[in-house]
């Protein structure tokens, strides 16, 4: 339909509801144009191939005399399609009591219960009780990858995994051993799968027979939260869902997004997400108390930041930003550096190794192991390799999580230190405040990725201590100095956005939804903004 | 046993003359014979009137699904600039059909010939022979004819010194039923497991290495020769409208003269069996027989009046299939036999579809329990349900095939089923 | 001897042989598995179609296949070793275990099966003293159930190595395995 292609269509009608859909579009996509979504297992939308082997989607069409796979069939002008007619109704009963003839029933200590396309469609159909009392065929357990365990004997042979380490990752490291009952998914022997995105196996999985190992009796699916998030693992900006139980990260799973990340995420991603429940972090704000860092409260701590300032007054100084902040904390960061007149404003964005999905050119493992390195050179950060270690006696701010390894004395000589981080590294006791901020996971706001993609991420954890979101402390700083209003939310700290930088005009938090927007002018246009 | 036997019944004339004769083994005396003449024959005729031709002779394919073969050919693309490829399905797995494996040891020459004949109708430049793996020793004499042939001329570059040029590869199998199935074979012959894929693609349009391919049987293939050299009007002097020509019988089972035969189409099955084969050797009554291969119904012993044509054996609920009967004396134990039949399904099944999967492995445990007598009526009901869901539901017919003379052994044998239970379980039900 | 074999058929020679052991180091750097290699490559338009028959190959020279041949097959043929192991797998004719000299594989399907096919198994199993996949203690058998060996008017069918014996009766099984005996002393 782009680049004005006349593209031809097809009408038919998917249980009474008539549809049009571009030609060569197949039936089950057609009928969840019109909301019904059939029963599938082999079937993945991201995967390119097509076995029409699960049978489940299997649908009728009037005038033909047996049903078909609606995963391969194409939509045809005219045809009548029924998928709850009582003969594919019953096909399908019949295949769920089929897959359940050597299953387990192990649910309650499965690690898909509650989320397991088996379980769901036995219930859509109707199928709880089976006809099978002969014994049952026992297969055992496996190990695939390092962190991947395979349970033969939930497993439905549905290929899902296989094809796509074959045909997305392309790499034909997993395959189907031995045939008929005796079919297993296997590795070659004595090797593990070692791909960067096979983690995408488990998600792919419809019922419990692929597991991270990391996850394994970690939690129900029913005791976890969901949110909608973006991974910052990298500057690609994967769009994710963040799973928790108790207040606590248990795993990340890709969210599909066409434009970024497909169906898919690296598994440095995962694991680097996870990672971020470990450490000690900053819970209260801190000010300088002769040669100590005194706890306090916001209102203190406030007020006490905006005096320092105006004591210090618009002097020249250097600030330090991390890539993990976001847009909305930039911006707000932004109008306190201007007050300030600091213009030497760096970032070091850590580097890695790249890796690529091959069927995937957009989802890469990027080198910059940053969500929001992109954001930052909009507002004309400026990268450094390495951090100037000594500060002359001038206002010093640093804003993100990057004084891990900085020098013992750094900052000691600035007139004015301030640190805004979640975390407490040895450096920051050379502060004047340290004012806790929280992570992306614990807040609302957005990313801008490798290509000028503003994507939204949700607050998926309660901050600990006081801890606050970093635009929502600098908004309270500056109306303390007389220049601005108290933000307390994350539209009103996108409208900052929008109006101080210009990239952002035109968008709106509603705007970009769920899946992103580009900045303005989208890609090429920003490319040009920014210097390479 | 079959040679040199030969029955006043048998036709012997297309498929079988040689059968027997080791000599016309050799390219020397298959030329003698006149062999080689009706390939000179087809390289002057256009390949669409070869096709024709095969139209018009009726002959359908002898791999059991009986689709006729001049239309299969039709479907192949004309002047479509990609190569084009003929499989000669040689993977003969069927229980009960042993004819190929006869063909290709008596007469590789036919087969050979067949081969050309078949490759040039469909403008095919490579024609795989696909032998299963176990004919070790019928692959050598497969071999040595192929290798005799190139020597000849008669295949590879410039065949007998015309502008066509097509070449054999003779590639075995390697233990597989379904590698027998059209796309699981090719499938096979590319380097894959034998997993059919669901159609579209079509060979035609599709096949073996993406390229449109035509996969025909070894006796379809063996048939062709004797219908271009003689004519179609001369083929149809046997058979009936719809099933002309004639046929290999591979009989089995309890059989005083279990064997190959050729046998114009239209004879009844019970003169096959007791005449040809000359009944069990046991002498009792015959039981039942599975007519065409172990995948097709089985016949009661009142049925076997059938006319052993495609419509003959259609009319009485069964099929011609691979024209295999296994016959079963009056002693034999049907619940038994048919489980021996499930077992090999669900031995042979690729694993793909759930039914297929699932199901044989499923039968075979029922009818186990059935078997040592642990059964119960509602098992029957079980068996029949699953016969209903394991029909054209998959991708290949191999679910379908055990269905067929499973359904058939319970409506037909029933009492034999329930004879197993004891009496208290019946009672439960 | 390979020199003779000519390309068309170059992947049709009989791979279930006796001749076990010979080869141990890896297969393609022999001067005859590099030219059984080569030749099967030029029948196809596609290098993994010569996977079956250079897995013939493989079993031909050392009875069954192990994982070491796998990865020399895979890095022939451009394909990953688990493929080859999806592949060694799925056909029942390539050994996964070593097997003795004499494979002797008895069909059971159901003609065989009418003619006293599973006694003849029996037999066979008694008689080498082995269950079905088992070495015999001397070496010289394996005995295992098969299905349709595509010969079922010569019920029972049994193909030992790469040889058919037809019409095989319980009464007779000791017979032929007497001869393999003294056919693998001749070798």
């Amino acid at each position: 339909m782009s680049n004005g292609e006349h593209q031809n269509t097809v009408t038919l009608t998917v249980d009474g509801v008539d549809v049009t859909v571009p030609e060569g579009t197949r039936v089950i996509e057609a009928a969840e144009r019109v909301g019904v979504v059939v029963p599938r297992y082999c079937y993945h939308p991201g995967i390119p191939t097509r076995p029409a082997q699960c049978r489940m989607c299997l649908v009728e069409v009037e005038g033909r005399p047996k049903l078909e796979p609606s995963c391969t069939l194409q939509a045809e002008d005219g045809m009548v399609v029924l998928t709850a007619s009582k003969t594919a109704e019953d096909a399908r009963q019949a295949v769920i009591e089929f897959l359940l003839v050597n299953h387990p029933l192990d649910c309650p200590i499965c690690d898909a219960a509650g989320q397991c396309m088996l379980q769901d469609f036995a219930y859509v159909t109707n199928q709880l009780e089976s006809r099978m009392d002969e014994p049952k065929q026992i297969m055992g357990r496996d190990r695939i990858s390092d962190d991947i365990l395979y349970f033969a004997d939930r497993c439905i042979i549905c290929t899902r995994c296989v094809r796509f380490m074959r045909d997305v990752a392309h790499d034909d490291a997993l395959i189907v051993a031995e045939r008929g009952h005796k079919s297993y998914i296997d590795t070659f022997p004595g090797r593990e799968l070692n791909n960067p995105f096979q983690g995408n196996i488990v998600d792919v999985c419809p019922v419990g027979a692929l597991v991270h190992e990391d996850f394994v009796f970690k939690a129900r699916a029913w005791d976890m939260d969901a949110t909608a998030s973006v991974c910052p693992g990298c500057s690609t900006g994967c769009n994710v869902t963040i799973d928790t139980k108790e207040n606590q990260i248990v795993r990340m799973k890709p969210r599909h997004n066409s434009k970024v990340n497909s169906y898919w995420m690296c598994d440095y991603g995962r694991k680097h997400l996870v990672m971020t429940n470990r450490g000690v972090r900053a819970e209260v704000p801190m000010i300088r108390d002769g040669d100590k860092l005194r706890a306090t409260d916001w209102e203190t701590a406030i007020s006490w930041v905006a005096r320092q300032m105006e004591i210090v007054g618009h002097e020249t100084g250097s600030a330090v930003i991390s890539p993990q902040m976001s847009n909305e904390d930039l911006s707000l960061l932004w109008s306190l550096l201007n007050w300030l007149q600091i213009e030497k404003v760096e970032f070091q964005v850590s580097s890695g190794e790249t890796a690529s999905l091959p069927s995937v050119p957009k989802l890469k493992l990027r080198a910059d192991r940053a969500p929001n390195a992109f954001g930052l050179e909009l507002f004309g950060a400026e990268r450094v390799q390495h951090l100037s270690s000594e500060t002359p006696e001038s206002p010093l701010v640093v804003m993100g999580d990057l004084l891990q390894d900085a020098p013992e004395k750094f900052g000691m000589g600035a007139s004015f230190f301030l640190y805004l981080g979640t975390r407490l590294p040895e450096a920051a006791r050379n502060a004047h405040a340290i004012l806790p901020v929280v992570t992306f996971a614990e807040m609302d706001g957005t990313f801008t990725n490798f290509e000028g993609r503003v994507q939204r991420f949700h607050q998926a954890l309660n901050p600990p201590g006081i801890a606050r979101p970093g635009w929502m402390v600098l908004s309270r700083i500056l109306a303390e100095l007389g220049t601005g209003d108290v933000i307390s939310d994350v539209r009103s700290a996108f409208d900052h956005l929008v109006k101080n930088e210009q990239a952002f005009e035109g968008l709106s938090w509603d705007g970009i939804g769920l899946k992103g927007a580009p900045v303005r002018g989208g890609h090429e246009e920003v490319k040009n903004l920014v210097p390479s | 046993m079959s040679f040199p036997y030969v029955h006043e019944l048998e036709t012997r004339t297309l498929l079988s003359e040689y059968q027997g004769k080791k000599d016309a083994r050799t390219l020397k005396s298959w030329r003698d014979e006149g062999g080689y003449q009706r390939v000179r024959k087809a390289i002057d005729m256009s390949p669409e009137t070869i096709t024709d031709v095969v139209k018009e002779s009726g002959l359908r394919g002898r791999g059991g699904a009986g689709f006729p073969t001049g239309l299969k050919w039709s479907f192949m693309p004309k002047e479509d600039g990609k190569p084009h490829y003929l499989c000669c399905n040689a993977d003969e797995s069927e229980p009960g059909a042993f004819k190929d494996r006869e063909i290709i040891r008596w007469t590789p020459h036919l087969l050979i010939e067949g081969c050309l004949i078949g490759a040039r109708a469909i403008g095919a430049e490579h024609v795989y022979i696909y032998v299963r793996g176990e004919f070790f020793e019928d692959t050598q004499h497969l071999n040595k004819a192929v290798v005799e042939a190139y020597e000849a001329g008669f295949v590879g570059s410039n065949i007998m010194g015309s502008t066509w040029s097509c070449d054999i590869t003779i590639h075995t199998g390697a233990g597989a039923y379904i590698a027998g199935e059209e796309t699981g074979l090719m499938n096979s012959l590319m380097g894959n497991r034998a997993e059919p894929w669901a159609k579209p693609p079509f060979p035609a349009q599709a096949g073996a290495f993406g390229m449109p391919t035509t996969v025909n049987n070894v006796e379809t293939l063996s048939t062709v020769p004797g219908i271009i050299e003689h004519g179609s009007e001369w083929y149809r002097q046997w058979g009936s409208e719809k099933s002309p020509g004639t046929k290999l019988w591979s009989c089995s089972g309890h059989l005083v003269r279990p064997g190959n035969y050729e046998i114009a189409l239209g004879v009844p099955l019970r003169d096959i069996i007791f005449d040809v084969c000359g009944g069990t050797p046991s002498g009792k009554p015959v039981k039942a027989v599975i007519p065409g291969g172990s995948s097709t119904a089985f016949l009661s012993a009142a049925e076997l009046d059938c006319a052993t044509t495609y419509e003959g054996m259609q009319e009485v609920g069964s099929s011609l299939g691979t024209a295999s009967p296994i016959v079963m004396d009056e002693d034999t134990d049907i619940v038994r036999a048919m489980r021996r039949i499930a077992q090999f399904y669900a031995h042979e099944s690729c694993g793909q579809c759930v039914q297929c999967r699932e199901g044989t492995s499923w039968i075979v445990r029922i009818l186990q329990k059935i078997e040592s007598g642990d059964g119960r009526l509602r098992d029957i009901d079980t068996l029949y349900d699953l016969c209903e869901q394991m029909t054209g539901r998959t991708i290949c017919v191999l679910a379908d095939s055990v269905v067929f003379p499973l359904k058939s052994s319970l409506d037909k044998f029933r009492a034999e089923y329930e004879a197993k239970m004891t009496s208290d379980k019946v009672a439960v039900g | 001897m390979s020199r003779e074999i000519h390309p068309a058929v170059v992947g049709a020679q009989p791979f279930q042989t006796a001749e076990r052991g010979q080869f141990d180091g890896p297969i393609f750097k022999t001067k005859e598995g590099r030219l059984r290699l080569e030749m099967a490559l030029t029948r196809y338009p596609d290098k993994r179609a010569a996977l079956l028959p250079i897995l013939h190959f493989v079993q031909e020279k050392k009875g069954w296949i192990e994982t070491s041949d796998m990865e020399e097959v895979a890095e022939a043929l451009e394909v990953t070793p688990a493929y080859v192991h999806s592949i060694v797998s799925f056909y029942t004719m390539y050994n996964q275990h070593p097997v003795g000299k004499h494979l002797i594989q008895v069909c059971t399907n159901i003609s065989c099966h009418l003619n006293k096919g599973d006694e003849v198994l029996e037999c066979f199993l008694e008689e080498t003293d082995t269950r079905q996949g088992e070495i015999s203690s001397d070496g010289e058998f394996t005995v295992i159930e098969a299905e349709c060996l595509g010969a079922c008017g010569f019920a029972t069918v049994v193909q030992v190595n790469d040889r058919y014996f037809e019409g095989v009766t319980p009464e007779n099984v000791s017979n032929i395995l007497d001869e393999l005996r003294a056919g693998s002393h001749k070798r």
